[in-house]
C-alpha cells in the first residue's frame, strides 16, 4: 500500500503537467462553487445587514392603513390621521414600550458656510439615537433638557456634515441656516449607509415645532422594546390607546419584519438563486474533472496493457488508479478550498462573504466523487480489455 | 528430445482465435495444436499477416482463444480467474516485444523491477540485487538511471529482456524481438536470447518473419493463413 502511494507520488513528479491539469480540474470545481456559494451568501449577508440596522424591534405607525392601499409609506399619501403632541402623550403611557419617538420629517434645504445641500430635516427626541443605533463620531447627541429647552442645535448626518463643511469634524459648534433660522451643530453621526439618515439635520421636536413645522404634527411615530418578545404585545397596546381617538382605518402600526415582508421574499428567492448558481457551477466543475480525468487516464491504456502482460491483476491496476484519483482529488480540492477561503478573506473587509459549510462538503466531495469515479472508470475498462488490446491502444 | 517425456509447459489442443475487422471476421489462428516441452528453444516463423503473432499472445495469455484449450504447466488456463492468469505471467512467462515496450516514465531500473511490485510479499531472492546482476550482465548497469527514450534501441531491447528476466521465469516469449533493431544490434540480442536457453535454461519462443533468425532455433514451426503447416526439428 505505502509502495502504491510513492509510486502515486514519483508518478506525479514525472508527469508534472498530467499532474498539474488534472488536479487543476479538481481545484477550479471545488473553487468555483465554494466562492460564488459564498459571495451569494455575502450579498445576502450585505442586505440582511442593512435592514438589520434599521433595528429589529422598531414598530412604526403610519397614518392611514397602508397596508389596504399597497405599498405607499410616505407621509400624506395615505390621508388619514394627523399625529400630534397628544397622540405622543398617549403612547408614552404604554409600559411596554421602551422608546417612544415622535417623528417630523421632511425635505429641506440647509445653508453653511454659503454650502446649500438638499438635505432633510427629522425633529424627534433623544430616544431616536439609541432606538435607530446612531452613532455619534464627534460631539455629542441631543438629550431630554435639549428637548424640553427647544435647544436651536442639531446633529448633522455624516454625508450632510461632509457637503456643508467638507471635513465633518470641522461641523462641530458651527452654524446651519434653515428656513432663515440658524442652528448649532452639537454632534456628527457615523455614516449609516442610509441616505435620508446621512443627509438629514437631526433636532429636537420641539425646536422643529414653529417656523419648521408650523402644524406641529409628526410623520410617523416610531416605538421599540428591547425585547423581541413584546413585540406583538406592544403592537396591541398602540391599537388600543390610537383607536380611542381614531378609527381603525386612519393609521397602520407595522411591524419592521412587516414592513420587509416583501424582503422576504426577496430573500427566499436569492437562496434559490445561491442553489441554482451553485448546482449550475458543480456541473460545470464536474464535467471539467471528468473529461480531463477521462483523458488523462484513458491515455494510459498501453501503460496499463504493459503493467497487464507483466503480471499487474485488474485488482492492482484499480488500486493504483484508485490512490492515484483519490490523492489527486483531496490534493486538488484541498487547494481549491485554501484558495476560496482566502479569496472569501480578502473581500470580506469590503463585502460580507462567506463559506458555507455545507457547500463546501458537497463541492469537495461531488468533485472528489466525479475525480475518482473518472480517473478509475476508464482505468477499469482498460484493465479488463486482453492486455495486447491494451498495449496496441494509441 | 528427452525432456518429452515430461508434461509440456505449454500446450495448444486446437486452438482458433477469430476477431471482427468491421465486418468482416478475421481468422487469426485456426485449429492449432502444438506442445512445447521445456527448455526448448522455438521459433514461430510466418510471414506478416500469418497469424503468429497472435499466436504467440495465446500462448502468452495475452488473449484469449475464440476455442480450443490452452494448458500452461499442464493446467487449462480457461479455468484460472484474473488473479491466476496475472500471476502465471507474472512468474511463468516473461515477455520481450518487437517495440520493447518500456514505461516511459520509468527509469531502467524501475522498469526492470516492475514485474517484482506485484509479488512483492512472496519473493524469494532480493530483487534489487538480481536487478543490479542482470544491469551488469547486460551491460546496462551505467544506465540504470537513465528514461527508455534516452538510450538506444538495442539497450532498449536489453532492458525488456531484463525486464522479462527478474522474475526469474520458466518461458521467454519473444515477439519479433529484433524487428525494431539494426542487424548488427539485433545479432546481439539474438545472441542474447540464446544464452538465456543455453545458460539459465529458459524455455524460448521467438515469432520472426525472417527465416534465418528462425533457423537459430532447434524447434521451428512455421505458420500460414492461422494455421501451423509445419514442424521442423
Amino acid at each position: 500500500m505505502n509502495e502504491i502511494v510513492l509510486d502515486a507520488f514519483r508518478d506525479f513528479k514525472r508527469n508534472r503537467v498530467r499532474t498539474i491539469l488534472t488536479s487543476l480540474g479538481i481545484m477550479i470545481g471545488v473553487l468555483s462553487v465554494v466562492l460564488l456559494i459564498a459571495l451569494g451568501l455575502g450579498l445576502k449577508n450585505y442586505i440582511s445587514n442593512q435592514f438589520d440596522k434599521l433595528g429589529a424591534n422598531l414598530v412604526i405607525i403610519f397614518p392611514g392603513n397602508v397596508f389596504k392601499e399597497g405599498a405607499s409609506f410616505g407621509p400624506g399619501f395615505s390621508g388619514g390621521a394627523k399625529f400630534d403632541e397628544k397622540d405622543y402623550q398617549s403612547l408614552l403611557k404604554i409600559k411596554t414600550a421602551d422608546y417612544v419617538v415622535p417623528v417630523y420629517f421632511k425635505s429641506i434645504a440647509i445653508e453653511a458656510d454659503r454650502e446649500k445641500f438638499l438635505g432633510y430635516i427629522q425633529g424627534v427626541n433623544e430616544q431616536i439615537f439609541p432606538l435607530m443605533n446612531l452613532k455619534i463620531i464627534t460631539g455629542r447627541a441631543f438629550g431630554k433638557t435639549d428637548v424640553s429647552k427647544k435647544s436651536k442645535i442639531a446633529v448633522l448626518g455624516y454625508t450632510l456634515a461632509e457637503k456643508l463643511f467638507k471635513d465633518p469634524k470641522n461641523a462641530l459648534n458651527r452654524q446651519i441656516t434653515i428656513n432663515n433660522q440658524r442652528f448649532r451643530v452639537i454632534g456628527v453621526m457615523e455614516k449609516s449607509g442610509d441616505r435620508e439618515m446621512d443627509t438629514a439635520a437631526v433636532m429636537p421636536y420641539t425646536t422643529a415645532f414653529g417656523r419648521i413645522n408650523p402644524n406641529k404634527d409628526f410623520f410617523a411615530l416610531y416605538l421599540g422594546v428591547n425585547n423581541k418578545d413584546s413585540v406583538e404585545l406592544l403592537k396591541t397596546q398602540i391599537k388600543t390607546t390610537l383607536l380611542k381617538r381614531y378609527e381603525e382605518d386612519d393609521f397602520s402600526v407595522a411591524e419592521q419584519t412587516e414592513i420587509l415582508s416583501s424582503i422576504n421574499q426577496i430573500f427566499s428567492i436569492i437562496n434559490a438563486v445561491l442553489i441554482a448558481i451553485g448546482s449550475i457551477s458543480l456541473v460545470v466543475g464536474g464535467i471539467g474533472i471528468m473529461n480531463i480525468m477521462y483523458a488523462s487516464v484513458t491515455e494510459r491504456t498501453k501503460e496499463v496493457g504493459i503493467r497487464r502482460a507483466i503480471g499487474a491483476t485488474q485488482k492492482d491496476i484499480l488500486l493504483q488508479f484508485l490512490i492515484e484519483a483519490v490523492i489527486l482529488s483531496v490534493l486538488g480540492g484541498g487547494v481549491g478550498l485554501g484558495l476560496a477561503g482566502l479569496i472569501v478573506l480578502a473581500v470580506q473587509p469590503l463585502f460580507p462573504a462567506a463559506i458555507n459549510l455545507t457547500a463546501v462538503l458537497i463541492a469537495f466531495f461531488v468533485s472528489a466523487a466525479i475525480g475518482i469515479i473518472f480517473g478509475v472508470f476508464p482505468a477499469r475498462r482498460a484493465a479488463q480489455l486482453a492486455p495486447i488490446e491494451a498495449i496496441r491502444y494509441e | 528430445m528427452k525432456a518429452k517425456a515430461k508434461t509440456p509447459v505449454i500446450e495448444l489442443n486446437n486452438v482458433s482465435k477469430y476477431y471482427y475487422l468491421g465486418e468482416d471476421e478475421v481468422k487469426a489462428v485456426r485449429n492449432i495444436n502444438l506442445k512445447i516441452y521445456s527448455q526448448e528453444y522455438v521459433s514461430i516463423l510466418g510471414s506478416s499477416g500469418s497469424g503468429k503473432s497472435t499466436l504467440m499472445y495465446l500462448i502468452g495469455l495475452l488473449e484469449t482463444p475464440t476455442s480450443g484449450q490452452i494448458l500452461v504447466n499442464g493446467q487449462d488456463v480457461s479455468q484460472l480467474s484474473d488473479n491466476a492468469l496475472s500471476h502465471v505471467r507474472n512468474q511463468t512467462i516473461g515477455f520481450v516485444f518487437q517495440s520493447f515496450n518500456l514505461i516511459n516514465k520509468m527509469t531502467v531500473l524501475e522498469n526492470i523491477l516492475l514485474p517484482v511490485k506485484y509479488h512483492l510479499n512472496h519473493l524469494n531472492f532480493n530483487p534489487y540485487d538480481r536487478a543490479q546482476s542482470l544491469l551488469k550482465k547486460f551491460k546496462l548497469a551505467n544506465r540504470q538511471q537513465f528514461f527508455p527514450n534516452k538510450i538506444s534501441g538495442g539497450q532498449q531491447q536489453r532492458v525488456a529482456i531484463a525486464r522479462a528476466l527478474i522474475m526469474n521465469p520458466k518461458i521467454i516469449l519473444a515477439d519479433e524481438p529484433t524487428g525494431n533493431l539494426d542487424s548488427k544490434t539485433g545479432a546481439d540480442i539474438l545472441n542474447l536470447i540464446e544464452s538465456l536457453n543455453r545458460d539459465f535454461k529458459t524455455t524460448v519462443i521467438m515469432v520472426t518473419h525472417e527465416h534465418d533468425v528462425a533457423m537459430r532455433a532447434k524447434t521451428r514451426i512455421y505458420i500460414k493463413d492461422g494455421q501451423a503447416v509445419a514442424k521442423y526439428l
